[in-house]
């Protein structure tokens, strides 16, 4: 896929992404990078991620916790709030319908 | 650049921007683990650690005190140069731990203003409250030609009630703060205009005045010394004090609580 495009879509779909990952189960900002590739998305930097993971921390949607994995270091585990779920479900809406409008005006000019 | 380096400057960066303690610790430790176990440069992963630590200070926003009492009031404040009326009714009320900026376009009465609130200029209309001690940085100006640095933080110091050693030692800490480490015998008229202003600067905090009158300070400044300017004015109003800065710059506005916007013509809206 064409790096810019992706970069472009990716700013408008990484946070409601995130917190549909956190809604399933709390994670950290490693997983979620791994998660989001594993999905198609591609590999997502660090330097992408934890800003958007601040910012919803930020706006009260995921709240964070420092715990020591089963394996490993302690980390940084995210998980999502009642505000957080609401913000998903009006996501989620939304975006059924917009990319539903992008998909059949792509279909048309095909 | 190896993993320690990076994370020990996106530290520094942080701090720049107004990012420190408990917040910036974690941020690191974060960025440390992360590392660890994604492996790879830290450049590529997260980037240059200014460019990271500006993403961050954008997204955790800037935690705020409360802001207290009145500190400084302004009312009706007009002022003509002959027929020109410079300011027209103009108003400002800045509180305890508040940031209020002064914009407008060249020669639209800014700095006047400024020197009307310091009780430098004299107003034809008008009124300036101000409850506690002041302290003013011009835009130039300010310092003696022929002292060093070390004899301006004592001479200042001194009429603000402070010990000689107190202020050398306040004095440097504020400089090293803005990436200056003033040399001892070096004269006001030998430094550069961006160190003028930083010891301008520095001299307009000794004695912890509680409210800060700051004319366009920055100038001559590179990036970082900048960011370090913005840094301490953030610590001054967590510190309680009131805080007026004249710029013209506008990629600030949303860091600070009031704006008010001086018009060039000849009335003055506040």
């Amino acid at each position: 896929m064409d790096q810019d495009r992706r970069g472009q879509w990716l700013r408008g779909v990484l946070a409601p992404c995130v917190l549909a990952l956190v809604a399933e189960r709390e994670s950290y900002g490693y997983e979620l990078a791994q998660a989001l590739d594993a999905a198609g998305l591609g590999p997502i930097q660090g330097g992408t991620l934890y800003p958007v993971l601040l910012r919803l921390q930020r706006f009260g949607l995921v709240t964070a916790s420092w715990r020591d994995g089963t394996a490993g270091p302690a980390r940084k585990y995210y998980r999502i709030t009642a505000d957080g779920r609401e913000t998903l479900r009006h996501a989620t809406a939304d975006w059924q319908e917009f990319s539903a409008g992008v998909a059949s005006i792509l279909r048309e000019g095909r | 650049m190896n993993h320690d380096g990076w994370l020990s400057a996106l530290t520094h960066e942080l701090r720049r921007r107004g990012v420190a303690g408990d917040a910036a610790r974690q941020v690191v430790a974060e960025a440390a683990v992360h590392l660890r176990e994604s492996g790879g440069d830290p450049m590529r992963v997260f980037g240059p650690p200014a460019a990271y630590a500006s993403a961050v200070a954008e997204s955790v926003g800037r935690p705020r005190r409360r802001p207290g009492e009145v500190l400084l009031e302004a009312r009706g404040i007009t002022k003509k140069y002959g027929r020109r009326t410079v300011l027209d009714d103009v108003g400002l009320v800045v509180r305890s731990g508040e940031i209020a900026a002064v914009i407008g376009a060249n020669g639209c009465g800014k700095s006047t203003f400024l020197s009307i609130c310091a009780g430098l200029t004299g107003a034809d209309k008008g009124e300036v409250r101000v409850r506690g001690s002041l302290g003013y940085c011009p835009q130039d100006g300010g310092t003696a030609d022929f002292l060093d640095a070390g004899e301006h933080f004592a001479l200042i110091g001194a009429g603000r009630g402070m010990a000689r050693e107190e202020s050398a030692r306040i004095g440097a800490a504020r400089a090293a703060a803005l990436d200056w480490v003033p040399a001892r015998g070096a004269q006001a008229r030998h430094l550069s205009g961006g160190t003028r202003q930083k010891l301008n600067l520095v001299l307009t905090g000794l004695g912890e005045p509680d409210v800060l009158l700051l004319d366009e300070p920055y100038q001559g400044f590179d990036k970082g010394s900048y960011l370090d300017f913005w840094h301490q004015v953030w610590q001054w109003r967590e510190a309680g004090k009131a805080i007026v800065v004249v710029t013209h710059l506008l990629n600030q506005l949303d860091r600070v609580d009031t704006v008010l916007e001086l018009s060039p013509a000849r009335k003055a809206v506040a």
